[in-house]
C-alpha cells in the first residue's frame, strides 16, 4: 500500500512513528508545505523562545525514523487532491497513492487592523515565525499581545525582560475565558503583563507606534496576535470533503471517502469525553487521533476514545488540565495554596475537567479517573477518591 | 562519546551514545528507542517517557524535583529508581549508566 500523508506536524509524525513501529506494510510519501524537517510546536512559545532558539532542539522524529526506507519526504505544499484516482497534485509533480491521510493543521489567524500591514502583526504557529519573532526583538520596548489566552500568557512570560513593557489585550470581559475564573485570576496575577479587557482595536497610528483602542492609545513597538486558529481544511473542501470547521472523520478517522483519512487538528469528530463532535486543538488530539488512525491502517482499528488534556508553561508555573470543559461549566475549588490551585469543572455531578496549577499529581490521578470513565462531583470531593486522600495529606 | 544501555519494552538492550548536558529523553529519542512517548516533548507534562534506572548503578544523580516526583507517583507502576527521562540531565559521569524503559506508558 501507498500512503500519502499530507503535513509533517505532530499528528503526521505521530502516525509515521506509529506505522513503522506497527510493521507497517507499505511505503509513505510524505508533504512537507514547510522548509523544515519535523519540528516540535510547544515549545515554540515557552521555554525555546526565551532560551535556546536551536531548531535542531525541536526535532520531532529520531533520525532513524525519519530516515526509515519506507518513507519518501517532499518538500511541497500539496495544490490539490483528486480522491477517486488516488491522485495528490503539488507544484513539483502528480503523485499517486492508495490512501491519503490529511494532517495538515491550522492557520493561525491573523486580525486586521487598519494602518498596520498583516505582515508587520507577528503571530507564532511556525518555525520560522518563532525565529522571525525572536529577530525582531532588539530595541522593542513595547510589546502588545492581542488575545487573552494560553498563548499570549506563555508568550508573555517568555518575552519578559526588564527591558520591556509586556501588554495583553482582551477582547472580552474576562482574560483566560477558557479555564476557571479563580485559575485565571491566579494566572494573571502572576504575569509579567498588564492586561486589559474590553479592548476594541480600532487602528494602529504609524507616526506614535500606537495601537489606538477604544480605552486610548497604546505603545505598541511590536504587536502579536494571539487569537487562534483556523483548520487547513481548503484541499478537503474543494473535493467535497469539508465542513464549516475542519475534515469531518468517523470514530476511526475516515472522513466520507474511503481512500481518505484525517488526522489531527484540522479533523472533526466525535469526543466521546464531551459527548459531542468538537475539533480540539492539542497535542492529546494530535497524538490520539493518530495514533487510531494507524491502528486502522495496520488492520487493528480501534476507535478514538482518548479523554483530552493540556498543559501549558507559565514562567515558572505549570498548569496541567485534564478534560476538557465550556466556558459556563461549574467551577468548584478542591486545593487553594500559596502556589497550587486545583479547580474541578463540572455540569451538575459529571466533572469534565480538573484544572491543576502547579499540581502535578492531582493531574495525573484526574487523567487517570477520566480515562476509566464517568467521573462524579462527590466521588472526588468525599472521602475514598484519590483527590479527597491527596488533600487531606497535604494539611 | 559517552555511552548508556537502555532496555526497551522487548527487553532488548540498545547502546545508546550521549553527550554530556543533553537529557535521557534527547539521547533516546536520538537513537530511536521504542517504548518512550515523550507526548509533551520534554516539558515534564506527561509522564510518558518513563524510565527506570539500574537499582545497582552507582553514580550520582539529581534528585528528582517536585513537579518530576509528582508526575511519577501516578505513573504505571513507579519504583524507587524511576525518572523522567526528559528531566535527566546526563553528564561524563553518567558512561555506563543502565535504565529501562517502562513496559507500559500509560
Amino acid at each position: 500500500m501507498r500512503l500519502g500523508i499530507v503535513g509533517a506536524g505532530q499528528a503526521a509524525c505521530t502516525l509515521i512513528a506509529e506505522l513503522i513501529r506497527g510493521d507497517f506494510k507499505g511505503d509513505m510519501l510524505v508533504f512537507n508545505g514547510e522548509p523544515h524537517a519535523p519540528y516540535q510546536r510547544p515549545p515554540l512559545s515557552k521555554n525555546w523562545l526565551k532560551t535556546s532558539n536551536d531548531p535542531t532542539s525541536l526535532r520531532l522524529l529520531p533520525e532513524p525514523l525519519e530516515t526509515h526506507p519506507s518513507i519518501q519526504w517532499i518538500q511541497a505544499s500539496v495544490q490539490s487532491l483528486s480522491p477517486d484516482r488516488g491522485l495528490l497534485t503539488t507544484d513539483q509533480g502528480t503523485y499517486l497513492v492508495d490512501h491519503l491521510v490529511l494532517a495538515t493543521g491550522t492557520t493561525a489567524i491573523k486580525p486586521s487592523i487598519p494602518g498596520l500591514a498583516s505582515e508587520s502583526i507577528h503571530v507564532v504557529r511556525t518555525l520560522d515565525h518563532a525565529q522571525r519573532l525572536h529577530q525582531s526583538l532588539e530595541g522593542v520596548a513595547n510589546i502588545t499581545i492581542i488575545g487573552a489566552g494560553f498563548l499570549a500568557f506563555e508568550l508573555a512570560s517568555s518575552l519578559a525582560d526588564p527591558s520591556r513593557t509586556i501588554r495583553i489585550l482582551a477582547k472580552g470581559i474576562r482574560a483566560l475565558p477558557q479555564v476557571a475564573v479563580k485559575t485565571a485570576d491566579r494566572l494573571v496575577d502572576q504575569a509579567p503583563a498588564s492586561i486589559r479587557v474590553g479592548i476594541e482595536i480600532e487602528r494602529f497610528d504609524e507616526t506614535m507606534q500606537t495601537l489606538v483602542t477604544n480605552h486610548g492609545s497604546i505603545p505598541s513597538d511590536l504587536v502579536i496576535a494571539a487569537i487562534g486558529a483556523q483548520p487547513n481544511d481548503a484541499l478537503a473542501t474543494a473535493c467535497g470533503l469539508g465542513s464549516s470547521d475542519g475534515i469531518p472523520v468517523d470514530e476511526f478517522m475516515q472522513t466520507a471517502h474511503p481512500r481518505v483519512s484525517a488526522i489531527g487538528e484540522v479533523s472533526l469528530h466525535h469526543q466521546p469525553h464531551l459527548n459531542r463532535i468538537q475539533r480540539i486543538e492539542s497535542i492529546s488530539e494530535a497524538n490520539d487521533s493518530a495514533s487510531v488512525c494507524a491502528k486502522r491502517l495496520l488492520g487493528h482499528p480501534e476507535p478514538f476514545q482518548a479523554t483530552p488534556w493540556f498543559w501549558s508553561d507559565q514562567g515558572d508555573a505549570k498548569l496541567q488540565i485534564a478534560g476538557l470543559c465550556d466556558r459556563t461549566d461549574d467551577e468548584t475549588c478542591l486545593i487553594e495554596a500559596q502556589t497550587e490551585l486545583v479547580m474541578i469543572r463540572h455540569q451538575g455531578q459529571r466533572v469534565t475537567a480538573i484544572e491543576a496549577l502547579n499540581s502535578a499529581k492531582e493531574f495525573m490521578a484526574a487523567r487517570r479517573l477520566l480515562d476509566q470513565g464517568d467521573l462524579a462531583l462527590d466521588d472526588l470531593l468525599q472521602a475514598g477518591s484519590v483527590f479527597a486522600q491527596l488533600q487531606s495529606s497535604r494539611s | 562519546m559517552p555511552q548508556l544501555t537502555c532496555i526497551n519494552p522487548n527487553e532488548q538492550a540498545i547502546d545508546v551514545s550521549f553527550e554530556s548536558g543533553e537529557t535521557i529523553l534527547q539521547a533516546t529519542y536520538r537513537a530511536g528507542v521504542d517504548g518512550i512517548l515523550a507526548e509533551c516533548g520534554g516539558g515534564c507534562s506527561c509522564a510518558t517517557c518513563h524510565v527506570i534506572l539500574n537499582a545497582n548503578w552507582d553514580g550520582t544523580l539529581e534528585a528528582p524535583s517536585v513537579q518530576e516526583a509528582d508526575m511519577l507517583s501516578f505513573a504505571v507502576d513507579p519504583t524507587p529508581y524511576s525518572r523522567l527521562a526528559c528531566q535527566v540531565q546526563l553528564t561524563d559521569q553518567h558512561e555506563g549508566l543502565t535504565l529501562a524503559v517502562a513496559k507500559r506508558q500509560y
